[in-house]
């Protein structure tokens, strides 16, 4: 059956690939290349198509549904197109707007938690004494999950905790970590840099590698201070990395924090802790208004493009200026 | 010259207290999960008195920490294995096959790439939900899969494309096709990168709460992450046996750390030099 399928097939195939075949020098292999031909033209769908299907069927099809969902109504209006409804419940929702108030904060952040292992990279990479210890040291809390990170945290800033207690040790009054509406977010921010500074540290420390010793080298025969070997030799240099490194910390912020709001605080005290992606979950999970739900995410994915694009943005100018 | 070697020393106190700290929350849950109850009520920071391993085996057993633990191996062996198999097999087609279309949708994946859960899991949940797939090791491995197939792509295309077309051409004309090429040469020639975004990709599934907290409701069905987040709950007034499950929860991954510091440091470098 095969046998006959293949030597009906033969001629077209041998035509249209004669020249290629025919510098064969054995029959054999000659004759499975020719039947490798047709299976070779289907190979790369064959090897594509499962990933292409996940992907189109759970993360780009998904895209296009959140999006005409946040337009439908939830309950009673289920399913029914309510136009901008959901948006502006949205701008109407105390806890989203503390939420939004939240991005602002991190983005405000952004500078320093990208300065941090910028400078502790740079110092590494200078070797300083133990340099070889504090990579590793640095680099592991960003391994860990944010409820691994939350749930250490949630014993060290409770308010009978080690910081407090350290803290009484030099004097100055127990704060309510996680339950002062005024401190908890600063709290929540704080660890997760804690938490991740490693991240930003390694992917420095790789553009450290491709850097050009020789720019180094000079600047130190020119007798230049560490900040200005810093400022004007380092940072230009590595304006790509710093890019990768802002883009990032930035898609972290808002789409890794996740775990620690609601571990640490499950968004209070107050709402004070709310970031959109937990108030996504909240509204999905637990309020089951799915179609405000979806607004929120089509907000935080349109945050996220113009946070992404403003920075590229922003830097690509600071770059071309040096 | 003697001025840049005082202000490396100046330097090197602060980034050594930095690593203590970074150091020390882990070292003083381990030391909390050493303590019984009393000890730890009566002073939280003195060493526990001796090493306990109650808590642990309270947290392993009677609280059902091996039940989540057991279900968040299976899902991340699971999800691993697709995620190699199905990114080496696009990344490979990607990278060293010529088609028409390849580069629009290599685009296209690395467009997915920037699609963040948070924003698709509204819809995926509903579509997990109609299809049965929701509180099943399967769903949540699909889940998984969909959510970091993209990265996958992106890295092993990349790794591939760094592989000399040459080598291909010589396993051709010694008679392979072209998915003896795959499973013979590319499987073999990627080992280094695969390990790397395996090891990545098994600690994004077993670090991963939201996911797993949307896909599996029921507490049976519980990853190890979800196991310690309702652990806070229940043992808020028991805080040694908390400490232990967080424990539990860590040291896997501990473990992976000490042997594969290097791959996961690639892994996660490798967007960033080439841009």
């Amino acid at each position: 059956m095969t046998a006959h399928s293949l030597s009906s097939v033969d001629p077209v195939t041998a035509g249209s690939t004669g020249g290629i075949a025919a510098p064969r020098p054995a029959a054999p292999p000659a004759r499975r290349n020719r039947r490798g031909s047709r299976a070779e033209r289907l190979a790369p769908l064959v090897l594509l198509a499962p990933a292409v299907l996940i992907i189109v069927g759970l993360r780009l099809w998904p895209l296009v549904l959140g999006i005409n969902f946040s337009f439908t109504g939830d309950g009673d209006r289920d399913g029914m197109m309510v136009g901008f409804d959901n948006y502006l419940t949205l701008l109407g929702d105390p806890l989203f707007r503390t939420a939004l108030r939240n991005v602002g904060l991190l983005v405000l952040l952004l500078p320093v938690a990208v300065a941090i292992p910028g400078l502790l990279a740079t110092f590494i990479f200078l070797k300083v004494p133990g340099h070889r210890v504090y990579r590793g040291v640095y680099f592991f809390p960003a391994v860990l999950s944010p409820v691994i990170v939350g749930a250490i945290f949630n014993l060290l800033l409770a308010f009978d905790g080690p910081l407090n207690a350290l803290l009484g040790g030099l004097g100055i009054g127990p704060v309510d970590w996680l339950g002062d509406p005024d401190v908890a977010i600063f709290a929540v921010v704080g660890v997760h840099v804690w938490a991740t500074f490693g991240m930003a540290l390694v992917v420095f420390l790789a553009g450290f590698a491709t850097l050009d010793s020789s720019l180094l080298d000079a600047a130190k025969v020119d007798g230049a201070s560490l900040p200005q070997t810093i400022w004007h030799v380092i940072v230009p240099s590595l304006s790509r990395t710093i890019q990768f490194v802002f883009v990032t910390t930035m898609i972290g912020m808002l789409t890794s924090m996740f775990g620690l709001v609601y571990v640490m605080t499950s968004g209070g005290p107050e709402g004070s802790t709310y970031l959109p992606e937990y108030y996504v979950w909240i509204q999905q999970g637990q309020m089951n208004q799915p179609a405000l739900a979806s607004a929120a995410s089509t907000a935080l994915f349109l945050i996220m493009l113009v946070v992404g694009l403003a920075q590229i943005g922003i830097l690509r100018r600071a770059g071309k200026e040096d | 010259m003697s001025g840049t070697r005082l202000t490396r020393w100046v330097v090197a106190i602060p980034m050594a207290a930095l690593a203590l700290a970074t150091i020390y929350p882990l070292v003083f849950t381990t030391n909390v999960a050493m303590k019984t109850r009393r000890e730890y009520v009566l002073d939280r920071f003195s060493l526990a008195d001796s090493l306990s391993w109650d808590n642990i085996v309270k947290a392993w057993t009677s609280v059902g920490m091996s039940r989540y633990f057991l279900n968040s191996v299976i899902v991340v062996a699971c999800s691993v294995a697709l995620l190699l198999l199905l990114g080496s097999m696009a990344g490979f087609a990607l990278a060293r096959l010529r088609f028409r279309g390849s580069s629009t949708l290599f685009l296209a994946i690395l467009a997915a790439l920037f699609i963040p859960f948070q924003v698709i899991m509204v819809p995926l949940a509903r579509i997990m939900a109609d299809t049965g797939l929701v509180d099943t090791y399967p769903g949540l491995i699909l889940a998984y899969v969909a959510q970091f197939l993209p990265f996958t792509i992106f890295l092993l295309t990349s790794y591939y494309s760094t592989v000399p077309p040459e080598i291909v051409d010589a396993a051709r004309i010694d008679g392979n096709t072209v998915y003896g090429v795959y499973w013979r040469i590319m499987l073999p020639i990627g080992a280094p990168a695969l390990l790397s975004v395996g090891v990545l990709n098994a600690l994004f599934c077993w670090n991963d709460v939201l996911i797993s907290l949307l896909m599996m409701p029921s507490a049976e069905n519980r990853t190890l992450m979800v196991g310690v987040t309702s652990l806070r709950g229940q043992y808020s007034d028991d805080i040694p046996t908390f400490a232990s499950g967080v424990l539990i929860a860590a040291i896997p991954v501990l473990v992976v750390y000490l042997f594969l510091q290097r791959q996961i440091a690639d892994g996660v470098t490798a967007g960033s030099t080439k841009g």
